[in-house]
């Protein structure tokens, strides 16, 4: 673990430390640290807005197949092999 | 949270009860991620499809036992979890999301000093609806989600699309919550990339 509080931190560790950023998940010192790396790296500034959108597009491609999966026959399947289940069992 | 424990409580009970139009709520919210996490694991899209309809019979078997300890979707991902790994196993294959995986993705981004050598660019060409190469970015997303590793597949799937938290992921896995996070750490840094390269 990094003894040295006062040094700044590298492009390497901002891009390991970036889940943890978008999540808030960084304590008070580290957050701070992230902070004043960002608003000075301009490289770090935008690798961080691609992961925000890396998991924003990530939550939004789930929801967009699941519009689409519209199986009604598969779904009848389902529920008809659950109630042969239950005759069978009951 | 609370509004969730309301709703999935509410989901349950139609459950429960066999109604058709709750049951069709619960598959279309999960159905296809199901498929796509199976097929991490029994490694063909037929298989998956039969491994995922026993897992919905399980779930409608056992629904009435769900208590609302974990999520639903938490619950329902854990039996789908197990039913293909049995499936695997049947199939002669061992499964294991254990793995510190492959090397760092990102080292060579980075020069001696750990700064960057080339700067990340800006996307502003990156909305979910854009149209490149015949698909939208949404579906080359999920082809991107295709391709990655079974374990960060797996992973991914679980935490960053079905808002399973840490403890659900690990337990339905049956890894640290280290091996977790290196995992998701890598699979967003592979889906990054990816995306980076439908700009070029």
């Amino acid at each position: 673990m990094e003894m040295d509080d006062t040094k700044m931190l590298t492009c390497r560790e901002v891009a390991e430390r970036s889940e943890d950023w978008l999540n808030q998940d960084l304590s008070r010192w580290q957050s701070l640290q992230m902070r004043l790396h960002l608003a000075m790296c301009k490289g770090c500034d935008r690798f961080i807005s691609q992961m925000r959108v890396t998991r924003d597009l990530t939550r939004a491609a789930a929801l967009v197949e699941a519009s689409h999966d519209a199986d009604d026959r598969r779904i009848s399947a389902i529920l008809s092999a659950l109630r042969d289940g239950k005759e069978t069992t009951g | 949270m609370r509004q969730r424990q309301v709703e999935e409580a509410a989901l349950r009970e139609g459950l429960v009860a066999g109604d058709r139009a709750t049951f069709e709520i619960v598959y279309r919210r999960h159905n296809a991620a199901m498929v796509r996490f199976a097929s991490a694991i029994v490694r063909n899209r037929a298989t998956a499809e039969e491994v995922v309809q026993e897992a919905w019979l399980a779930v409608l078997r056992h629904v009435a036992g769900f208590e609302g300890r974990s999520s639903l979707a938490g619950w329902i991902f854990t039996i789908l979890t197990n039913k293909a790994r049995s499936r695997a196993r049947a199939d002669g294959r061992m499964i294991s999301f254990d793995q510190g995986g492959d090397d760092d993705s990102l080292a060579a981004a980075f020069d001696g000093r750990g700064h960057w050598k080339d700067l990340p660019d800006l996307w502003e060409e990156i909305t979910p609806e854009r149209i490149i190469a015949g698909r939208s970015i949404l579906e080359h997303v999920n082809a991107a989600i295709d391709a990655l590793p079974p374990a960060q597949r797996a992973v991914l799937i679980l935490r960053g699309q079905q808002g399973l938290d840490s403890a659900e992921v690990c337990a339905a896995l049956e890894i640290s919550e280290g091996n977790m996070r290196v995992l998701l750490h890598r699979a967003r840094l592979a889906l990054r990339t990816a995306i980076d390269r439908l700009q070029a």
